[in-house]
């Protein structure tokens, strides 16, 4: 089997000691335990109480076995199979992967470089991008196309993503009745339900409402995500000093408390359904009142999440390549770099929202070039350093010898290739050729490969009888949903 | 194509496979300045080529010309010294009081690999020795180099030397090296200046034509 792992082979970050995990994992206990949630979803309520929950009307008090329990039970690792058939990720450890987010109302326009309203063609688009891009490891819909029934908009784009990419995809959707057509295709995909479940397709993206609420819709998908073995994200996202506490350990513990409650209801529906554990970790800007992706205390959450997540030994959702400027300049390049690095240091599993701008509400291809560069000169850096007598070479330095040169060794012939990164858009021209060729700017060199790829980039095709099974589901789906 | 096999060894830059491949077509009939153009130049050329669309990298190109070389070896008494040196002669160094060196090899290696012959003088090369290079070898390009703001002036009492010894018409002088630009080889009354190895060929292949 193709061997997937990419964990960094240098340090690590660490935001949080051991006994700190352990203090935030005990208040998140205590927030579940003594406070309780509010849980909408009746049959998810009789399923918390006959295992032994404190059930008051809607309100569900915790206690801490379930928790326990539901550690126990769910898988450490999550892997997650392309179109194909092909492993492509292995969610758990320190593994990092990275692809685009969902749902951006804008996208900056390729051709014109305007901001419009996505339409569903974004959502092809940045599919068809990413299936051209190495470092691009799964997929979301990018966009959400403001040109169909809302109703019909996941579905939709799950359409379009299944026929212009082989990765593997995460999908959101508004409910269990579009998600189920989706797992219906990915069944007949994988030829049968259990087929499905030893090799997922796609994973799904749910989420409580911060502070302390499981709505009827999120329980309903993860249900069917556990039913089906569809891995599942449950992913709060507390808005700090909004709907969570504004301190890091106050608001890593809320989350904590609100993403390990589904992991109980996940795993009591049924043990074992692959789960990842997550934290949106958005911080409300006190002036502004825009929702930074990218302010430190951002980075100070999300990071103590994926120490929380590792310690808990559970696959974590994260985030990765996005900025809150408005444009591909020079903050966007900070933060997107910044972002990124980190995710890849600690390990962060599965890191999603490349390609966002403007605090996750315009989309630009180019962004997601950049950052596929970005993620590609990265993974080179974290492989390691390999120390042993080939690579020390003191022969060939006894060769060239005082004033000699190494551009004609053997040694230099035989790691040419493989030594050195090459960028594809990053500048590494002297001035003049630079000028030569047009004094283009990064963002201007993202663009053209971006043109270029879409081009000519053309993404296996699904199999006929797959592509009517597809249209045929779709179709009854949208005729029957106004 | 019959060289087909001695473009792609000359690419691959196996040395020993080229001369095996020319002896070949010696002994096929295949005249010496026919398997030279049509083989080893023809060549280079696509590995210039490829260069420049990155294909190539550069210590891919040098040992490319050096298989080349390897090839030529083999055909040296069936060749006019005329069929060689039609593409040029350079003289190169780097000018008195620096003794950087990298770029100055690279250009010269890159330089050979082009067709050029290459006489390297070295580094920390005076004016009259230059001018004394230029006149025993009978080069007609001299390239010069200088890493420090302060030995770029030697290129200009180097042209000064040629002049006065009546050898300035007879060279193309081309100058580099990181202080250096445009406005600095107009300044010196320089044919050409380039700011890399590639623009270097470029630039002196374009003044041989």
């Amino acid at each position: 089997m193709k061997d997937v792992r990419n964990a960094s082979r240098i340090g690590r970050l660490q935001f949080l000691s051991d006994e700190q995990k352990r203090d935030i994992y005990l208040a998140a206990l205590e927030i579940a335990g003594s406070i309780g949630m509010k849980v909408y979803h009746e049959e998810a309520r009789r399923l918390l109480a006959d295992a032994g929950a404190e059930v008051d009307g809607e309100l569900v008090k915790m206690p801490r076995y379930l928790i326990e329990q539901a550690r126990q039970s769910v898988p450490a690792v999550a892997l997650i199979y392309d179109r194909e058939g092909e492993l492509a990720m292995e969610l758990g450890g320190y593994n990092s992967y990275f692809g685009t987010g969902s749902d951006l109302m804008h996208t900056y326009d390729l051709e014109t470089r305007e901001r419009r309203d996505s339409v569903l063609e974004d959502v092809a688009r940045a599919a068809r991008l990413c299936d051209a891009l190495p470092h691009m490891d799964f997929i979301m819909s990018s966009a959400h196309p403001t040109d169909v029934n809302p109703h019909h908009s996941y579905l939709l784009s799950f359409r379009e993503m299944m026929r212009n990419s082989t990765k593997p995809l995460v999908m959101t959707a508004e409910n269990a009745k579009d998600l189920r057509v989706m797992v219906e295709v990915a069944t007949e995909l994988r030829g049968g339900e259990e087929q499905l479940r030893q090799k997922p397709y796609f994973v799904v993206y749910n989420e409580p409402i911060s502070p302390l609420e499981h709505p009827v819709e999120s329980v309903e998908k993860l249900f069917l995500c556990a039913d089906t073995g569809v891995p599942s994200i449950y992913s709060p996202a507390p808005l700090a000093g909004a709907t969570a506490p504004i301190t890091i350990a106050g608001h890593t513990a809320q989350g904590v408390a609100e993403s390990l409650f589904g992991l109980v209801m996940h795993q009591l529906r049924r043990p074992g359904a692959p789960f990842l554990f997550g934290i949106g970790a958005a911080v409300l800007d006190m002036v502004t009142a825009q929702s930074s992706y990218n302010a430190p205390e951002y980075y100070q959450t999300y990071m103590c999440m994926v120490d929380m997540a590792r310690w808990l030994d559970i696959p974590n959702w994260g985030y990765g390549g996005t900025s809150d400027s408005q444009l591909l300049d020079a903050q966007a390049g900070m933060e997107i770099a910044q972002l990124t690095f980190m995710a890849m240091m600690q390990g962060s599993n599965l890191n999603h929202d490349v390609g966002y701008l403007d605090f996750g509400l315009t989309g630009s291809l180019e962004e997601i070039v950049v950052v596929d560069e970005f993620v590609g000169m990265n993974r080179k850096l974290f492989q390691g350093v390999d120390v042993d007598r080939e690579t020390m070479t003191v022969d060939t330095v006894r060769e060239v010898g005082p004033g000699g040169h190494y551009m004609t060794t053997e040694h230099t012939y035989r790691h040419l290739r493989s030594a050195q990164w090459r960028p594809t858009v990053l500048n590494r021209y002297g001035y003049e050729k630079w000028e030569a060729e047009g004094s283009k700017d990064l963002r201007e060199k993202a663009g053209d490969k971006a043109r270029k790829l879409l081009a000519e980039h053309e993404p296996s095709a699904l199999p006929e009888n797959l592509s009517r099974v597809l249209d045929e589901k779709v179709n009854r789906f949208t005729d029957r949903v106004a | 194509m019959a060289f087909d096999k001695l473009i792609e060894l000359v690419q691959v830059g196996d040395g020993q496979q080229v001369a095996a491949e020319v002896q070949k077509q010696l002994d096929a009939g295949n005249s010496a300045p026919t398997i030279l153009n049509d083989g080893l130049i023809a060549a280079m050329d696509i590995v210039g080529e490829k260069m420049e669309s990155e294909e190539m990298f550069i210590p891919e190109v040098l040992r490319s010309a050096k298989a080349m070389e390897q090839g030529l070896a083999v055909m040296k008494d069936e060749l006019a010294l005329d069929d060689v040196q039609a593409s040029g002669k350079v003289v190169i160094g780097t000018v008195k009081g620096d003794l950087h060196d990298i770029g100055k090899n690279l250009v010269s290696m890159l330089l050979s690999s082009a067709g050029f012959e290459v006489i390297d003088a070295g580094i920390n090369v005076a004016p009259d020795a230059f001018v004394a290079k230029v006149e025993e070898t009978g080069a007609n390009f001299l390239a010069m180099s200088a890493l420090l703001t302060t030995t770029m002036p030697m290129m200009k009492q180097t042209i000064a030397e040629l002049e006065q010894r009546g050898l300035r018409d007879r060279v193309k002088v081309i100058i580099g090296g990181a202080p250096v630009n445009q406005g600095y080889a107009d300044e010196l009354g320089a044919d050409g200046y380039a700011s890399d190895a590639g623009a270097a060929i470029k630039l002196a292949k374009s003044l041989r034509a």
